[in-house]
């Protein structure tokens, strides 16, 4: 079982906060590309808080499923970055961020295709021969079904895990908005996930619509999503936690409560009776 | 291994790019409605949110900007930049890194004060995130022989920008938070005045320059020996004097902190 524990997602908003009220998460996510810089108050910070936290790095713009070439510069950024903070590990989205040198800056779903499988497990490969380590890949939101996909997003995850040996950030509530616009149960997304597979879980807001469901990270988590978090703790427990709030940023001490939420979910599912049967 | 063709994934993913860049619509036909959403609805989250994010990049990077114009003319024309100028780094924070100069050359889109404010908002955030280097001290200053001076040159801190307006601009940026969005002004100047603006550690400075030390700083940002620093201010003061103020203003950046490094 993996005792990384809870975290949340390091922004500048927080960072006196964290400074006046130390050890109140087990550590924290960095966003890459927010340090890829030569310096200033933003390294200083990370620094400052990777001397007392572990830290994962999660990355925007890999843009592992995109058909342009691998960024060699940003790997290049990447890699200086991971020698800076030694993460727990380093994430990114998987999905196609844009083509033609164009960054959309917005993580845009991948068919799911035997071709793009084929893509995608190839320059995962790649990229993790190159970083030296498994890479983490996140499971997107999306709010379109292409005509052509032949798998299940669960099949495609599941198969690309096993070709390219990469591990899956899963965010519950990107099952969850996926589902509800796709209209599958999060539930057979969360089973066909395989368990040693997962190395995180991501918890956020979203914003619903009636019709379609965007996944904004502006608001607190909603029921469903937090039932979601139960089954998938049941699924894959002891996997590290956090939450990600990107906009609407309430108080640190905010976060922190919602994540005690989080905890306590976790430990519940720990003490039902059939895991304590189980167990 | 084998390669395989990405032929039909790269005409999809040409298709949704294009489809939310430049409202090409054969798209359409590739994503499937759903019983509560038709498809058009549905890709439109995506072209709003390509959009609506830059947008707020700029807004967020361009705060004295928005003063000025107010959020409904800000939008117009930030939609004319993202149109016109697609990101092409992995960071957002690199987006508006041509904004400034769009206003400045774009017909109609911004008064010449708007474009001047945009260029001081984008030296200060390459100011904030440069390359740390500790500024020199004067104790090293003091450790350097008198014969050197005649070859001795200065290195100013990677953070250091040098800009003129000739609107008062950076006083008018201070106020950026005190008005009504759209009311911020900067008004004309009598002549161009010169700026410079640097980071010693963590928190950016900015301050006016005088014509004489503007020339000098100018000379010294060129790698110019120190004698050459004296000439520069010959336009501007006495020969006799000249030697007395570049020391005068050198003991002034090192205090500040502007100051690198030197070599002779």
């Amino acid at each position: 079982m993996e005792t990384v524990g809870f975290g949340l997602g390091l922004r500048h908003e927080h960072y006196e906060e964290i400074l006046a009220a130390p050890g109140k998460v087990a550590w924290f996510e960095a966003l890459s590309e927010n340090y890829m810089i030569a310096g200033g108050q933003p390294l200083h910070w990370l620094d400052t808080f990777r001397r007392d936290y572990p830290m994962a790095l999660h990355g925007v713009s890999l843009s592992i499923g995109s058909i342009d070439p691998l960024d060699e510069r940003y790997l290049g950024d990447l890699e200086k970055l991971i020698d800076r903070v030694e993460p727990l590990w380093v994430s990114d989205h998987l999905c196609f961020t844009g083509l033609r040198g164009i960054n959309m800056h917005d993580l845009l779903p991948l068919p799911y295709t035997e071709e793009a499988l084929d893509h995608v497990a190839e320059r995962v490969m790649r990229v993790q021969d190159r970083l030296r380590r498994r890479l983490v890949l996140e499971n997107v939101s999306s709010y379109v079904t292409y005509a052509a996909s032949e798998l299940t997003e669960w099949e495609f995850i599941a198969n690309l895990c096993k070709r390219a040996d990469c591990e899956v950030l899963l965010d519950v509530n990107n099952v969850y908005v996926s589902a509800f616009n796709h209209e599958f149960d999060p539930v057979d997304f969360l089973r066909g996930i395989p368990r040693e597979r997962v190395r995180q879980f991501h918890l956020a807001g979203h914003t619903n619509n009636g019709t379609h469901i965007i996944d904004t990270h502006d608001h607190p988590i909603i029921g469903g999503v937090w039932d979601l978090y139960a089954e998938a703790v049941r699924l894959f427990p002891g996997t590290p936690t956090m939450i990600e709030r990107d906009a609407n940023i309430p108080p640190y001490a905010e976060l922190l409560a919602e994540l005690d939420v989080a905890r306590g979910i976790a430990e519940r599912v720990m003490r039902e009776p059939a895991r304590e049967a189980a167990e | 291994m084998t390669r395989t063709n990405t032929g039909s994934l790269a005409d999809l993913q040409r298709a949704f790019q294009d489809y939310v860049l430049v409202s090409q619509q054969g798209f359409t036909t590739a994503v499937r409605d759903t019983s509560k959403a038709d498809r058009i609805t549905l890709l439109e989250v995506y072209r709003d949110g390509y959009a609506l994010r830059l947008i707020e990049v700029l807004t967020n990077d361009f705060p004295g900007v928005v003063a000025m114009t107010g959020p409904e003319e800000f939008d117009t024309v930030a939609r004319t930049y993202i149109a016109a100028h697609p990101s092409r780094h992995p960071s957002v924070r690199w987006f508006g890194k041509g904004f400034a100069d769009f206003l400045a050359t774009t017909p109609g889109d911004a008064t010449p004060a708007v474009a001047e404010m945009a260029h001081f908002e984008w030296a200060l955030g390459e100011a904030f995130d440069s390359v740390d280097v500790e500024p020199l001290q004067a104790a090293t200053v003091m450790t350097v022989a008198p014969e050197a001076w005649e070859t001795i040159s200065f290195t100013p801190l990677p953070s250091l920008r040098r800009l003129s307006f000739a609107h008062d601009v950076p006083p008018s940026w201070q106020r950026r938070e005190e008005v009504e969005p759209g009311t911020l002004e900067a008004g004309p100047l009598a002549a161009p005045v010169p700026w410079v603006i640097w980071r010693p550690e963590r928190v950016s400075n900015f301050r006016s320059l005088e014509p004489d030390e503007a020339a000098m700083l100018e000379a010294m940002i060129d790698g110019q020996p120190f004698p050459a620093l004296c000439e520069a201010l010959l336009r501007h003061v006495e020969e006799d004097q000249a030697a007395a103020r570049a020391a005068g203003l050198l003991r002034s950046w090192v205090e500040e902190g502007l100051i690198a490094s030197f070599s002779h």
